[in-house]
């Protein structure tokens, strides 16, 4: 009787890989997204949209004794109807009013203009940044390194899933070494 | 009709306190009230309060629009304010907690300037308030003081 194994390791790792590939799908897709949006992020902001407009109110008598009354001048001129939330002299020159809604309004004097700030913000990738920094739970960590795990074994089985003149032993080798190349280059350089 | 009163008072209850979270976010550690200081306080001699934490509350009046990784809060005194700063990813405070109240424990960190990054510091105040501003007239270098919070309690 042999004892040499019946279970077929080639097969066995494809049928690994196909299916962890499967399953990482979604997470690759929140690492990726996410990556690019925070590799950018000096370019743009991945986590609001912030806007600005500024409205011109020169020529304007403003109540600089009453802080309610400033507030009121500064939401006519504004145009807003969002409930205030609070107020701030940030200088003797600057006037903050805070909406509800996260929206600010600063008046200023020295300038003679309303700055009307809004912030919008983008859940999808406020979403997957999260995800991505590890800003949720502590369980979303250990989740996260066996993902990490995950992509190491799709990884490594990936050298092994092709036989023959396209496997990665022979002339495609080249791709494999390149691919480790690259990075090291970056660090050298 | 007694058990219907008291079922409508923790139903009540309850919903009192639901509403209460929903409209809080914790970061960190719970604050702790005991320690509780006003900005002015802490601001008008910061080097007494550097050995051991302290717990301040103010408006947010700013926060950092990339990472969340500071805020700053409005002092009891016009025109002044503390900033709470962490390592990013630590804390993420949201823009749109802005004119939102927050209590803060932590311990005071002072940042002492060189001359060059007071003047660069001062210029950029000046700039975004829309002032002139004279580097010659800078001739000692300051300190910086913010806040390294352990617990953060935002209050919509």
């Amino acid at each position: 009787m042999s004892n040499k194994s019946s279970i077929n390791w080639f097969k066995l790792n494809r049928n690994l890989h196909r299916d962890i590939g499967y399953f990482c799908v979604g997470l690759v897709i929140i690492f990726a997204v996410s990556g690019i949006a925070v590799n950018h992020k000096d370019d743009w902001n991945p986590n609001y949209k912030v806007s600005h407009q500024q409205i011109s109110v020169s020529d304007e008598t403003w109540q600089l004794d009453n802080d309610e009354l400033l507030i009121e001048q500064i939401i006519s001129h504004a145009d807003v109807s969002e409930p205030v939330k609070a107020s701030y002299w940030v200088s003797p020159q600057e006037f903050k009013v805070f909406l509800k809604n996260g929206n600010n309004l600063s008046l200023k004097l020295n300038q003679d203009i309303i700055n009307y700030e809004a912030i919008e913000p983008r859940h999808v990738f406020q979403a997957f940044n999260r995800l991505h920094l590890n800003e949720t739970t502590a369980s979303w960590v250990i989740f996260s390194d066996i993902f990490a795990g995950l992509l190491l074994f799709l990884a490594i089985s990936g050298l092994f899933m092709i036989k023959g003149k396209n496997s990665p032993w022979g002339s495609r080798s080249v791709l494999v070494i390149s691919g480790m190349l690259l990075p090291a280059a970056y660090v050298f350089l | 009709m007694f058990l219907k009163s008291k079922t409508f008072i923790a139903f009540s209850l309850a919903l009192l306190s639901f509403s209460q979270h929903a409209f809080s976010l914790q970061f960190g550690n719970p604050v702790d009230s005991d320690k509780l200081i006003k900005i002015s306080t802490v601001m008008a001699s910061p080097d007494d309060y550097l050995a051991s934490p302290i717990t301040v509350e103010g408006t947010i009046t700013g926060v950092c629009e990339k990472r969340g990784c500071w805020m700053t809060l409005a002092s009891d005194k016009r025109f002044e304010n503390l900033r709470i700063k962490v390592e990013d990813g630590d804390m993420v405070f949201p823009m749109t907690a802005k004119g939102s109240k927050a209590i803060v424990t932590g311990k005071l960190d002072k940042i002492q300037l060189s001359l060059g990054r007071t003047k660069a510091l001062l210029a950029h105040k000046a700039q975004q308030a829309g002032e002139s501003f004279d580097a010659n007239s800078v001739t000692e270098a300051m300190a910086i003081y913010q806040l390294v919070p352990s617990g953060v309690e935002i209050i919509e």
